[in-house]
């Protein structure tokens, strides 16, 4: 019982509109009164209201009485005798109580009574659920066999038994596709996609896996890999100023497209630089270790910068690999989970061999060495192809002479981009070995030579900078207590992982990565867990333990743990392949079920985590601004690049210095490229995205609140994305519409809903284009005004009154609930 | 606290239950026993709400209220070591450290006798109104981290701004404008930049996110209607699309449809209402000329009136960044520039609120995110470096004992020495003159429960109050 009241508490959830009232029928209703758990029922109501002092962490604990271990609590518990046990007597001392009084946190009678049995049956204390490797377990028998359509559901019609729930119908097949859609590739199906799957030319299998296979897969997969890992193009403190990592993006989306193993895919990140030769990718893919924000303030110490940056990475790492909190041991042990400020600063030496120094200036973008010139596929085969001339030219005669002096050249410009030498030098050097080269030509080929020369130097300069790590000699690294910088007093550590999860020989990122992801000599299984809970979030639409970054004490137990424990499990055993486990999801039947939810089942569970139905949810910002961009055709569909810049409010980069800068808005295709391009400013993100609730990027987000503002229908009321996209929706329905009414009215719903529109929705739009129409008649002007929103051209040959009076109704159903709602 | 008192509370700042509902639609939370927080520890309150004037880059104490005799005698020789050994320091790092004394004069004023420069006098004529906290400390050195430990406690970001924090617990008093306000100004020396985190709701939910009031352009972003839209079309619309989501939640019985479509009619009504509060050439010629403001010209003054507006319109927390206090060098320069920009608005703020009987329950606060060093920098002409063991802030109106000096710094104005006043104890004092406790008001989040005063315990400043 005890579970659910913390894992329900409304202060958890970022969602807007709690349903309160509720919530003490859902205690009820999601806890049975069956065997005690001590994990679920237990050790939540200890940790919330003893641990603070009798728990971890050694400094803060009173009366040296530690709670979170059998030994520790044998002094005051008497197993079996709750009235001999002096814990009880405490709690239950009405003069001087546990807790105490000025500790503002009290126990509730069925707390007391939870305790009181669990003593009596003989207080066994049981290894916290997330640090105990998952173990497969057999499907439980249910009583319908015909639901399940894979083992996923077997876990969920057994749990929806034990609390008396039935499972929802399955949705209908429009709901079912835009689903599978926004889910897989978060873009709308087009009307022809979505009749192939209504009319049975494709099936549901069919659909998945084309859409597993789309390149827009790795971009939707990559929304979410981007807010944990706090990818953003710009620096974060102070002068925010842009920095290079976009390929960094392009690694993350072409990984999942390509199926990386996600254990692959870890240690690329952490440690792409200690691999052997690495390839391009995976040294694009260490920039993961330059990810956090930095300051390039004058005036800033860098011990002070480095302890910063340090902390920044040990929150980052344990949030997202471990579900875990380790930046809560910065300052002193963590009050709750076992890690201690050791472990903190251990974890931290894993990083001390990242250069971090010599943020200075403020150069737009930094230069921040080190970094890698990164070329796309096409540059390098043009590179290649320049490349063999220039050896033919060479022959036989000349290459072998030049060949030391290229290797050299390489390596000093390589020296340029880690930022290890003299820059003035180093373009000396470099000239003067262009010379030579040069000089071992005949003169009758020294044009030709300078000529192939100037163009491979232009393809190099053509390729984007990218932040990449590269270790140094790591810094000492030693406990600061309290977290203070300026506190040398506590001991040096080496790299090593937190000591109560074992311990490895290796001292570098790459055993660390490793030991993250192998199930057998590392906590692989435990990060697999956290993984699964995600990958559930993602298709669900809340986790199976609702804590998608804190797996702690003070983190909510899962509802289904033993299917929470098979799908880690799955994980790995399939070689940790992502898109396995996304099928493996949505070819359960549980993801098919209807979202709509009776007014009963939504008080019993009103945050869906016994999956009685599907979840409903409005869309993330990336995808409400595609979706608009989509149905209006203006959407861009290529993969990777630099970031883009959409319109914007004019001025809103105004509080941003060292140096000032202005917005300008791409002028080109690239204004109606997808969302998860869109230039993330740390500092101000765009207003849009912003109202939207996408996250700054400063710290990991696993989990995006969903708020429901005036702010954000004033986006999609106003903002000029919205509005020219709009507009050229109404120039698809008048050319492809049809001309009548009702044929065009049926286009835009099919175009943007995938449904017609009935009767009464007809009626609404009717009168909204002849209001509309009727003031554009007689202000035409006013017409010609708003169908000139945007940089797309307006076709001349459009009536402009009809045009203005169509984008009203293209307006409204860009705006429309329906259209920005997950179903 | 005991709900019956809440509710007189409440009972007595003449909520009623309609303006609440409006309230929440628009993101306010609601004002009566909030559903988000119905456990925050209330009792009588002195202030409704808050103005807090951020004279961003921090402003030097040594020339605005901290005058120190021995300064002026130590002026150019080298700054005694005892001070300074082991201390942090930003620009001035690896340097020979010399003492600069004041740039100014300093004179008594008010009956209260407190001393004020002579680079504010207006703020002077205030003396009896104002009390100046002279032992300020803060932890963060650099101007961004020190932001964002002044507005939220901490300097990990993604935490909630003060703004955020007093909205959560006590709601909007507006039914068509958000209930925390952040305007700017800049002038003076290169205006120090601001992130969007510093009036970021953090965890709390995003309706109590800091809404920026521009005074060019779109007064909030997207609140003016597209090109060639009336207002009459522009309500057709906004009409037609909420009888359309209303036709389509009778299908699916989604509760968020509601919240949704009141938000879409309070858009709407912001959409007018907030173009009508920023136009300030409605105002009076004489009190346009208290302030010095002109219409439209973003300036702090400007701002000052707009706060007052803003204020009598129920907004809970406004926040006024003024961008050019970073006196590094030429301090006499920009000092005389920042001073003339905000001195006499500023004073112009307390007497109109005076007037209009809002003074006493709304509470101003006026400072930096640290102070300056006794010691010399000189990019430019002579100026001062980042200094955070010892500054002044000051505090007026909602129950403040005016005309007392708090707190004092040693004989150089380096470290703060008598009761000092730490960050976390000037958010526990703002929290207590809006009834709430701020030891006990807390948000769960990260398994934790978060205040804004931090984990270490917060002081109330008894003595002036």
């Amino acid at each position: 019982m005890t579970r659910h009241c913390t894992l329900l508490s409304p202060g958890l959830y970022p969602v807007e509109s709690v349903i309160v009232p509720c919530l003490l029928f859902v205690f009820t209703a999601l806890c049975s009164a069956g065997e005690l758990d001590f994990n679920r029922d237990i050790r939540p109501i200890l940790s919330d209201k003893c641990f603070f002092c009798h728990g971890p962490d050694s400094h803060e604990r009173k009366a040296d009485l530690r709670l979170d271990t059998p030994d520790g609590a044998k002094s005051v518990i008497t197993a079996g005798k709750p009235g001999e046990s002096e814990a009880m007597a405490r709690i239950l001392d009405k003069e001087d109580p546990m807790p105490p009084l000025d500790s503002h946190k009290s126990l509730t009678k069925k707390e007391i009574d939870l305790i009181s049995r669990w003593i009596k049956e003989g207080a066994e204390f049981e290894d916290y659920w997330a640090y105990v490797p998952p173990v497969k377990h057999d499907f439980p028998a249910v009583s319908d066999n015909d639901w399940p359509l894979n083992w996923i559901d077997h876990f969920i019609l057994y749990r929806l038994g034990q609390e008396g729930l039935s499972p929802s119908p399955e949705a209908d097949k429009t709901t079912i596709i835009r689903r599978l859609y926004f889910d897989l590739i978060g873009l709308p199906p087009t009307p022809q996609q979505a009749d192939d799957f209504l009319s049975g030319r494709k099936s549901y299998i069919n659909v998945v896996d084309e859409l597993l296979a789309s390149p827009h897969f790795g971009e939707r997969m990559a929304m979410y890999w981007l807010d944990l890992v706090r990818y953003a193009d710009t620096v974060g403190y102070h002068g925010d100023q842009d920095h290079n990592i976009s390929p960094y993006r392009d690694y993350v989306i072409r990984s999942f497209n390509r199926n990386l193993p996600f254990d692959q895919f870890t240690i690329e990140q952490l440690a792409g630089d200690l691999l052997e030769q690495p390839d391009k990718w995976q040294s694009v893919a260490s920039g993961y270790n330059r990810l956090l924000q930095t300051s390039h303030e004058g005036g800033i110490q860098a011990k002070e910068y480095n302890a910063i940056y340090a902390a920044d990475r040990v929150r980052n790492v344990s949030a997202v690999w471990m579900g875990a909190t380790v930046g809560c041991a910065q300052c002193h042990d963590h009050k709750y989970d076992p890690y201690t400020i050791k472990d903190h600063y251990s974890l931290a030496a894993y990083f001390a061999d990242i250069h971090d120094d010599g943020y200075n200036g403020n150069a737009l973008p930094t230069n921040r060495p080190p970094e890698m010139i990164f070329l796309s596929d096409q540059l390098e085969s043009d590179l290649a192809v320049i490349r063999a001339k220039m050896e033919d030219l060479a022959g036989t005669e000349i290459q072998p002479e030049i060949e030391k002096y290229i290797t050299n050249r390489t390596a000093l410009e390589k020296s340029l981009l880690v930022g290890k030498k003299s820059k003035k030098a180093v373009e000396k050097q470099l000239k003067e070995i262009e010379l030579e080269i040069e000089n071992r030509f005949p003169e009758n080929k020294k044009a030709a030579w300078r000529n192939l020369r100037s163009k491979e130097k232009q393809i190099l300069n053509s390729g984007r900078r990218t932040m990449i790590t590269s270790a140094e000699p790591p810094r000492t690294m030693r406990v600061l207590p309290r977290g203070n910088w300026q506190d040398d007093s506590g001991e040096t550590v080496r790299p090593g992982v937190p000591e109560f999860l074992g311990s490895i020989p290796g001292h570098t990122r790459l055993d660390l990565a490793r030991w993250l992801t192998d199930p057998e000599n590392g906590v692989g299984g435990l990060t697999a867990r956290v993984f699964a809970n995600r990958f559930w979030y993602l298709f669900f639409g809340t986790g199976i333990s609702s804590s998608l970054a804190d797996f702690g004490g003070q983190g909510q137990p899962p509802v289904n743990p033993e299917l929470l424990d098979n799908l880690a499990v799955f994980f790995y055993e399939n070689g940790w392949d992502s898109k396995a486990m996304v099928k493996l999801l949505v070819t359960s039947r549980a993801y098919r079920q209807s979202s709509i939810a009776s007014p009963e089942l939504l008080a019993r569970d009103p945050y869906n985590q016994l999956v009685a139905r599907q979840s409903r949810y409005r869309l993330p910002a990336e995808v409400i601004r595609d979706n608009a961009l989509a149905v209006s055709n203006l959407l861009i569909k290529e993969t990777g690049g630099t970031s883009v810049k959409p319109y914007q409010p004019a001025g809103y980069y105004r509080h941003l210095n060292f140096p000032k800068r202005q917005y300008k808005n791409h002028d080109d295709k690239r204004q109606w490229r997808r969302g998860v391009y869109v230039h993330w400013q740390r500092m101000f993100l765009h207003p849009m995205m912003k109202a939207m609730d996408a996250p700054s990027r400063e710290e990991c987000t696993a989990e995006r609140p969903r708020s429901n503002t005036p702010n954000a229908a004033l986006v999609l009321l106003n903002d000029p994305t919205f509005v020219e996209a709009a507009r050229v929706l109404a120039q698809r329905i008048l050319i492809e519409g049809g001309s009548n009414f009702d044929d065009r009215l049926e286009f835009a719903y099919q175009a943007v809903l995938n449904r017609p529109p009935d009767t009464g929705e007809k009626s609404v739009f009717q009168s909204l284009l002849e209001k509309t129409g009727n003031t554009y008649l007689k202000s035409p002007e006013t017409a010609d005004q708003l169908i000139a929103t945007g940089l797309s051209p307006t076709p001349p040959d459009l009536d402009p009154v009809e045009l203005a009076s169509w984008t009203a109704v293209a307006r409204g159903l860009i705006n429309l609930n329906e259209t920005i709602t997950r179903n | 606290m005991n709900p019956a008192t809440r509710r007189t509370f409440l009972g007595q700042s003449g909520f009623s239950l309609g303006s609440a509902a409006l309230a929440s639609l628009l993101g306010n939370g609601t004002s009566f026993a909030s559903a988000d927080h119905p456990d925050t520890p209330y009792f009588a309150a002195k202030a409704k709400r808050v103005i807090f004037l951020c004279m961003a880059g921090g402003p030097s104490h040594l020339e605005t209220f901290d005058y120190k005799p021995k300064l002026n005698e130590l002026d150019g020789k080298p700054m005694p070591e005892s001070f300074t050994k082991g201390q942090p320091i930003a620009q001035l790092q690896g340097q020979e450290l010399q003492v600069l004394g004041h740039q100014t004069e300093f004179k008594k004023y008010g009956k209260s006798g407190l001393m004020v420069s002579d680079y504010l006098p207006w703020t002077a004529k205030m003396a009896d109104d104002i009390a100046v906290v002279k032992s300020m400390v803060t932890e963060q050195i650099n101007h961004d981290p020190a932001h964002t430990f002044m507005n939220t406690g901490t300097v990990i970001s993604g935490r909630p701004s003060m703004g955020s924090w007093v909205n959560y617990g006590l709601g909007s008093m507006s039914e068509d404008l958000p209930g925390f306000v952040v305007l700017t100004s800049v002038g003076g020396r290169n205006p120090q930049p601001i992130a969007s985190r510093q009036w970021s709701s953090g965890f709390l939910p995003g309706k109590y996110q800091g809404v920026e009031f521009n005074s060019a352009g779109d007064p909030v972003h997207y609140v003016s209607n597209p090109k060639g839209v009336s207002a009459g079309q522009q309500a057709a619309l906004v009409d037609a699309i909420s009888q359309l989501d209303r036709k389509r939640n009778s299908i699916v019985g989604n509760p968020e449809i509601d919240t949704r479509i009141a938000a879409y009619e309070m858009a709407f009504r912001m959409q007018t209402s907030v173009p009508g509060l920023m136009d300030i050439s409605e105002e009076p010629q004489a009190v346009l000329d208290l302030y010095g403001a002109k219409p439209g010209d973003g300036s702090y003054a400007s701002n000052c009136l707009l706060a007052r507006r803003l204020a009598e319109r129920g907004v809970r927390f406004i926040h006024l960044y003024h961008r050019g206090w970073d006196h590094h060098g030429d301090l006499k320069k920009y000092m005389d520039i920042c001073c003339g920009l905000t001195d006499r608005p500023t004073w112009a703020l307390l007497t109109d609120l005076k007037q209009r009987g809002l003074l006493d329950d709304t509470l101003v606060i006026w400072g930096g995110e640290f102070g300056r060093t006794p010691m010399f920098q000189g990019k430019g002409g002579a100026g001062r470096d980042h200094h955070i063991k010892g500054f002044s802030m000051w505090m007026a109106g909602g129950g403040i004992k005016g005309g007392t000096s708090y707190g004092e710094t040693d004989e150089l104005g380096y470290n703060a020495v008598g009761n000092v006043v730490h960050v976390r104890d000037l958010h526990a004092t703002m929290l207590h003159q809006l009834g709430i406790d701020g030891n006990r008001f807390t948000f769960p989040f990260q398994g934790l429960d978060m205040k804004l005063t931090g984990v270490e315990k917060a002081k109330v400043i008894k003595d002036l109050i």
